[in-house]
């Protein structure tokens, strides 16, 4: 997406943007990325709003097209009923598809690891480095820190455990990350 | 007639439903969960409420990386309000207390920390549960067996990440009640990066008010849970930054408030982690990862318009994921215009 488009998109979300560039926008080759950044940005402003909407997966872009184009909004609903039922009888050949898709990854996965537990641990050393290296390179090394730069990175470590001890529902484990985070380092 | 009519269809019927039925169950099943796992699933969803709504008194410990701690805890649950109060069991004697969303602590000070800092001071709590998270997509839950922990029956819940962005989590689930009596978090290796674990408990429904007191002396910080001051909403949109990738699954759980800065936290259900952007002070700090057990650290800094920003990922989430999101943060310009004037 280029930054032009990003733009617009943002400005959409400040109720700013002309019609011309969001029509631009709605005729952008790659709707999933539009569609993935619009939903990104609508989740944290829903969080700052403090409005929790459940309508995260909302096709917006019919619904704006619909606008623009001037239809009522009650049209492009039924419509999109009579989508949903048509694609309820399509969907048995789509599932078909999805259930060769993976049982043809997912058997041969596991079936791999159970009758081959050693080549499955070289796999995953494999791995680990390929994953580590780029990070290792840059490893912070905690006695090279001085005692401000200790508090800011035990700073970090607070709020974080702050955000999700009561909240992540998960009861101790957050309370105890919390008072580990609070205690030396 | 029309009865053989139909009964003639009925085979045919019944063969498409058979059909129907078996296609959407291995789907979902492929998918979502494995065959017969379904189980583990369901000790799952008892997890959330076993947590709130048992009432037990015990001692846990915790590790992570070199570090071990052990905490008392009294949980009580009545008149649909939860109160807690946790002791800490070594170095400082400090305790939290936590009447429904009330919560009190006591905490010595320590000189380097401002320990103010430690509670719970955001509307946090229901943050999480209200996004319902279907955490079968980004692992795959198993039934991995049964155990005895602190002397009662557990069922072994396994929840291995689908994809490499996320650790692994072990599940230890107490049968009568399903409350999380340990868990683990677990590398690409198998190996335990965090530890969580009772090794005294008793599940019971008589827990007396004063175990639910305040007993240490010394400073003591009130907040209430619920309710956050109100946030400047206009404050930059969406708080001067954006991802512009973030792990699948994560969802914005959280805006809490950073001391300058400005962070939001994510969650896929299980795990979380937060993200700052802070403008740059006299204090540098350097570059790169740190972990701690399961934690991770990413520091990185950028420049906006020639403003020095430092960008901090913090959570349970491997070093290489940590780095994705914090190089995948673009700061608004007019942020930065923003924190200069400021």
């Amino acid at each position: 997406m280029d930054e032009r488009l990003r733009e617009t998109l943002s400005s959409m979300m400040d109720d700013e943007a002309d019609e011309l560039s969001v029509r631009r926008l709605l005729s952008h080759s790659d709707q999933h990325d539009v569609r993935g950044q619009w939903q990104r940005w609508q989740q944290i402003r829903d969080l700052m709003h403090e409005q929790h909407s459940p309508a995260s997966a909302i096709d917006v872009a019919a619904g704006v097209r619909a606008a623009l184009d001037g239809r009522p909004e009650s049209r492009s609903e039924k419509t999109s009923v009579a989508e949903a039922g048509r694609s309820a009888w399509r969907w048995p050949v789509a599932a078909m598809v999805a259930v060769a898709l993976v049982v043809g990854f997912g058997a041969g996965a596991g079936w791999d690891g159970d009758a081959l537990p050693g080549s499955r641990d070289i796999a995953s050393n494999d791995a680990v480095p390929a994953l580590s290296l780029p990070v290792a390179e840059q490893q912070v090394g905690l006695q090279e820190l001085d005692d401000a730069q200790l508090q800011q990175m035990r700073q970090f470590l607070l709020e974080h455990a702050q955000h999700n001890s009561v909240g992540a529902g998960r009861g101790s484990v957050g309370y105890a990350r919390l008072v580990s985070a609070g205690n030396h380092y | 007639m029309t009865f053989r009519c139909k009964r003639r269809h009925w085979p045919a019927l019944l063969l498409a439903c058979l059909l129907l039925g078996a296609m959407s169950a291995s789907a979902r099943g492929a998918a979502e969960l494995p065959a017969g796992d379904s189980l583990a699933m369901e000790w799952l969803e008892r997890l959330g409420p076993a947590l709130n709504m048992t009432s037990y008194r015990g001692v846990f410990i915790y590790a992570r990386g070199d570090q071990v701690h052990s905490m008392r805890i009294a949980h009580r649950y009545k008149n649909g309000r939860v109160e807690e109060r946790l002791v800490m069991q070594d170095g400082g004697n400090g305790e939290i207390v936590r009447k429904g969303m009330d919560v009190v602590c006591v905490l010595p000070d320590r000189g380097r920390v401002r320990l103010d800092e430690v509670i719970p001071s955001g509307p946090f709590a229901e943050a999480f549960s209200s996004q319902l998270v279907p955490v079968g997509r980004w692992y795959r839950p198993t039934l991995a067996g049964q155990d005895r922990v602190a002397g009662y029956d557990v069922a072994i819940v396994s929840l291995e990440a689908r994809d490499s962005h996320r650790y692994s989590h072990r599940l230890w689930l107490e049968k009568e009640t399903g409350l999380l009596v340990k868990s683990q978090v677990r590398g690409p290796g198998e190996e335990v990066l965090e530890h969580f674990q009772f090794t005294d408990l008793e599940i019971t429904g008589d827990i007396s008010d004063d175990e639910l007191e305040i007993r240490s002396q010394g400073r003591e910080i009130k907040r209430k849970l619920d309710h956050g001051e109100p946030r400047a909403s206009a404050v930059a949109r969406m708080n001067g930054w954006t991802l512009d990738w973030q792990p699948e699954g994560f969802v914005p759980a959280a805006a809490p408030r950073s001391g300058k800065g400005k962070a939001v936290a994510f969650s896929d259900g299980l795990a979380a982690f937060s993200v700052f952007v802070e403008p740059m002070g006299r204090l540098k700090m350097p570059s790169g990862a740190s972990r701690v057990g399961a934690t991770t650290i990413f520091l990185r800094e950028v420049s906006v318009n020639e403003r020095p920003f430092l960008i901090a990922v913090v959570g349970e989430i491997p070093p290489a994921t940590a780095r994705k999101v914090a190089d995948s943060v673009r700061i608004d310009e007019r942020l930065a215009l923003e924190w200069v004037g400021s």
